[in-house]
């Protein structure tokens, strides 16, 4: 029991990176219904600004600041990794994507694992085709709660995707710009006669996806200490499912689809030998992908997502 | 047909003189190149093989082989010659024939010369679509439209056809004429220099006879194939105006017209006189001798074409085939049915494992039966049929929790699917020798047939091949293609039609993973092996490139696409690195420039990025793939030709006139 449990924390910080992953996903989707290939490797991209960044500051595995000086690193690292990610989501959209807008519906799924594949050499160009591991700059301090341990990395990942989530929800519902991509998701062309800048609306949700998977990248290298170039590939097509899993388009079923499928992959990893070869751990991907057919069988729009009526 | 003989074939008419010209021209310079280039080696092979050098096959059967090539090359372009004087209408200039001949024949032969067969076909791919964009740029910049094709359609009465078949007679003739003098200055050339040997200088002599008699009767053959193109008379005399019972194909292209210029256009394009008969289906019949005589003979056609090497070579076409394969069951899937899949990957590995797991001592492991490599490689062939049912079974397993989603809730199921097949495999190594994968799988068995060489392989992925076009062109027809087509557009109409929806699915995803288990058990053998390494979430991403870059639901476009991508990508991106070790290279230069700022730089860390731009231009300048479906084609059309017309409704409805205005699709 205490060992599920153990599991269920380290279960809910995967999942809470693959939920701010997933939600670009699922916000591209819910604006041009384009399943976004190169969303992960943006992700990657992420991870390797950040140890650019960290580099910058000079921090090695050896000097440790600590206190502001910390925190201020921190906040400074994770910006910035947003800002260039997301600046590199609004530049793929503008050349890859926006002159595909009126085309048949696979040419813009095929330009974007074209760019899926160039981003991913760009990663390979920069940083070799090894691992790169992240300096151990965060304080290795734990905190136990009953039988259960969670160390403060944790904590901070989990508060990190939290207040993100909360500023997109806030963003999404309550403002204006929230409110004219709601109307672009909906309906582009009613949504343009009333006078929203489509264009414009399109490049914003670029922006902000793709700052969530730079902040993704930032705090997956806290969580993991390294990273490689095909990262963003692997966790991009399991970000993708925990969308679907959600609902497509729905950015609370994009975040407890995350959520779900960082446990199921922790509690997987629990399956001993006896039951599957080789273990839980080698069947992760399979068992994710069995129990999301599952669930698509019985509630074909995902958990969240709506049954819409066909036109007819 | 007997008034053709005589003076208006030796003396023609003035404008028949200027067809005779424009064709002769047109077709005499690649026929040439490619003689210079091979055809006159193997023809030389042939008649006297004692002066065949450089590794050529000097064999009988090969030689007979090569004979035969070279009569069905020459046959078929005196055919054509005969053919495209007869039929074309000669309302289009000798200089745009020219150019178009120079770009769609010459260019390629040239470039398949410099670069070999594949690259050179990959680079066409690239050159013919850059041309197409660049001449409707020229047109469009002076304005030029070329004028409509079916103006010039006439029912043609007995005197029309009696000229009509001169010309081609003529054709025929003055092709060989100018070809048989061409080669003999040359030959004359080279004999007189001292390389020719005399018993090759009696050929030269008999063939300048031969080609002018040949290209007589071929051009009358070819304007006999050319009139039952053209309209006929009607045979019980009502004027010969083609009036009378709706019945005359000429009404019926008027009635077509009225009601669509596309279809009467599409119509008209087969119909003799012809603006454009190098595409008219006439022409067509003889690229096919060309094609089918020129890839049955190749592997013995190959050393002369290129030299040494043929067997890696054709181990090379081996592997193409079986993307054409993958990407022709993909296009079912998502071509006609319009269900995308992101885990095909899945059904190769299944069939590949099916071979894998029976055609090789893993199965004595298995199952304690004891395999006797004498007799075992004879399963194959039953094995090829099996690997295929047992992936369509389980594209029937996996289409049935699909049939409730839609779009891409579908791909993602089919990813999943995907990914879960090949952890399978790699995990339950008690029957798949998990990561190490199954090694010293049986090649087929055939009696006369050497397996360690590829030429056996070659022709199997052949036949194999034309048995998949050949399924997917009857499929594409049948009752059930159509269902396809139909819950492609719209699913609900097509249920609200009588379409079933859940055969009709699942027979789609069943004959896509049918063809799959046929790579796949192909695969399997020739590879020797099968890895769980080999299906990858990017490989169905690459079948996928191959269809939509093709054609999507377009056959020849996948045909193309599937040999586009795999050119791209193991004939140009995997030599990157050794052409850049040549210091005359260009490439040479550009690996030190870049790897001054990024040291340990090589092409072969780069090779997916510059494939990733390869997509994305195709797909920026030619989003519905190199070789549209018709269908695809049409509708593109209708939406930039609708446009205008809704507000150049000038003529009042009621009014004369105005049902030739509107267009009604």
């Amino acid at each position: 029991m205490t060992l599920i449990l153990q599991e269920l924390v380290v279960g809910i910080t995967t999942g809470a990176i693959y939920a701010l992953i997933a939600l670009g996903y699922t916000m591209v989707y819910g604006i041009i219904e384009l399943i976004n290939f190169a969303h992960g490797d943006i992700f990657m991209i992420g991870t390797f600004v950040s140890i650019a960044i960290f580099g910058l500051f000079g921090i090695t595995s050896t000097s440790q600041p600590t206190g502001l000086t910390l925190a201020s690193i921190l906040i400074v690292t994770c910006l910035v990794s947003m800002l260039v990610c997301a600046v590199l989501g609004v530049v793929i959209e503008r050349v890859a994507y926006r002159p595909l807008r009126n085309s048949p519906r696979l040419a813009p799924l095929i330009s974007a694992i074209g760019v899926s594949l160039i981003l991913e050499d760009v990663g390979k160009l920069w940083k070799g085709i090894t691992f790169v591991t992240f300096p151990q700059i965060f304080p290795q301090i734990t905190f136990s709660l009953g039988p259960i341990t969670i160390s403060g990395v944790n904590l901070l990942v989990i508060l990190v995707a939290l207040v993100l989530m909360v500023a997109l929800q806030w963003l999404v519902t309550s403002t204006r710009i929230g409110r004219a991509m709601r109307a672009v998701a909906q309906d582009r062309e009613a949504a343009a006669l009333m006078g929203v800048n489509v264009d414009r609306i399109i490049a914003i949700t670029f922006f902000i996806g793709a700052a969530l998977a730079g902040a993704a990248g930032f705090i997956y290298g806290l969580q993991y200490g390294s990273t490689i170039f095909y990262i963003g590939f692997q966790l991009g097509l399991i970000a993708f499912t925990a969308a679907v899993l959600g609902g497509i388009g729905n950015l609370v079923g994009a975040m407890l689809g995350g959520v779900l499928i960082g446990i199921i992959g922790a509690l997987a990893s629990l399956i001993p030998d006896s039951i599957l070869p080789h273990g839980g751990d080698a069947w992760q991907e399979a068992i994710i992908f069995a129990i999301l057919i599952l669930i698509l069988v019985f509630r074909p729009s995902g958990l969240l997502g709506q049954q819409v009526p066909e036109k007819v | 047909m007997s008034t053709s003989i005589g003076s208006g074939m030796l003396l023609p008419a003035p404008d028949t003189r200027k067809l005779l010209i424009k064709w002769i021209v047109a077709l005499l310079v690649p026929v040439a190149v490619f003689t210079f280039w091979s055809g006159e080696s193997i023809i030389n092979a042939v008649i006297s093989p004692a002066t065949a050098s450089g590794g050529v096959p000097t064999d009988p059967v090969s030689l007979i082989q090569a004979a035969i090539f070279t009569t069905a090359f020459y046959v078929a372009v005196l055919l054509l010659a005969g053919y495209l004087v007869a039929a074309d209408s000669g309302r289009r200039g000798m200089v745009e024939l020219w150019i178009d001949v120079l770009i769609f024949a010459l260019a390629p032969l040239v470039l398949v010369i410099l670069f070999g067969l594949i690259i050179g076909l990959a680079l066409c791919a690239v050159v013919w679509p850059a041309y197409l964009y660049g001449r409707s740029l020229v047109r469009k910049a002076r304005h030029y439209t070329p004028p409509p094709p079916l103006e010039s359609l006439k029912v043609m009465d007995a005197e029309q056809r009696s000229a009509l078949m001169s010309r081609a007679t003529a054709g025929g003739f003055w092709f060989g004429v100018a070809f048989a003098v061409v080669s003999l200055i040359v030959d004359l050339v080279y004999f007189f220099t001292g390389s020719l040997p005399s018993i090759l200088l009696i050929w030269a002599i008999i063939r300048t006879l031969i080609l002018p008699v040949a290209g007589y009767f071929l051009g009358r053959l070819a304007g006999v194939i050319a009139l039952r193109r053209a309209l006929p008379q009607r045979e019980n005399g009502n004027g010969g105006n083609g009036i009378g019972g709706g019945r005359n194909r000429l009404s019926r292209r008027q009635q077509l017209a009225t009601l669509s210029t596309t279809r009467a256009s599409e119509e008209a394009k087969d119909l003799v006189p012809n603006d454009l008969p190098l595409r008219s289906s006439g022409a067509q019949r003889f690229y096919l001798i060309l094609l089918v005589a020129f890839v049955l003979f190749y592997p013995v056609l190959d050393p002369f074409l290129f030299g040494s090497g043929t067997d890696g070579r054709l181990a090379g076409y081996g592997d193409a085939g079986y993307y054409v394969i993958l990407a022709l069951g993909l296009n079912i899937v998502v071509g006609f049915a319009g269900l995308l899949d992101l885990g095909y990957v899945a059904f190769f590995a299944i069939g590949s494992y099916a071979w894998g797991m029976v055609g090789s001592t893993q199965f004595g492991l298995i199952t304690g039966v004891l395999v006797n490599p004498q007799i075992w490689p004879w399963f194959f062939w039953p094995m090829l049929l099996g690997a295929a049912l047992i992936a369509a079974f389980w594209g029937v397993l996996l289409g049935a929790p699909t049939l409730r989603l839609r779009g891409d809730y579908l791909a993602i199921v089919t990813l999943g699917f995907g990914e879960i097949v090949p952890v399978v495999f790699r995990e339950l190594d008690k029957y798949t020798n998990g990561v190490n994968g199954i090694v010293g799988v049986y090649s087929p068995a055939l009696p006369g047939a050497d397996w360690t060489t590829s030429t056996p392989y070659y022709y199997l992925i052949l036949a194999l091949i034309v048995l998949v076009i050949f399924a997917n062109i009857r499929l594409r027809d049948s009752r059930l293609g159509r269902a396809w087509v139909a819950i492609r557009e719209d699913e609900i109409a097509a249920a609200s039609s009588g379409v079933n929806l859940v055969s009709t699915k699942l027979f789609a995803f069943a004959a896509g993973a049918f063809f799959a288990g046929i790579a796949g058990a192909y695969h399997a053998a020739k590879l020797g092996g099968v890895s769980p390494d080999n299906f990858s979430f990017g490989d169905s991403v690459i079948y996928l490139a191959m269809v939509v870059i093709g054609g999507i639901g377009s056959i020849p476009g996948v045909i193309v696409g599937a040999l586009a991508v795999y050119a791209i990508n193991q004939f140009i991106l995997a030599r990157l690195d050794s052409l850049a070790s040549d210091p005359s290279n260009l490439l040479y230069t550009i690996h030190n420039g870049v790897a001054q700022v990024f040291p340990g730089f090589t092409f072969g860390n780069i090779r997916n990025l510059i494939f990733g731009i390869i997509l994305v231009v195709i797909m920026i300048f030619r989003p519905e793939g190199l070789i549209p479906s018709a269908r695809r084609r049409r509708e593109l059309h209708v939406s930039t030709e609708e446009a205008p017309e809704v507000g150049a409704l000038d003529v009042v409805p009621g009014a004369p006139g105005f049902e030739t205005e509107v267009h009604v699709e």
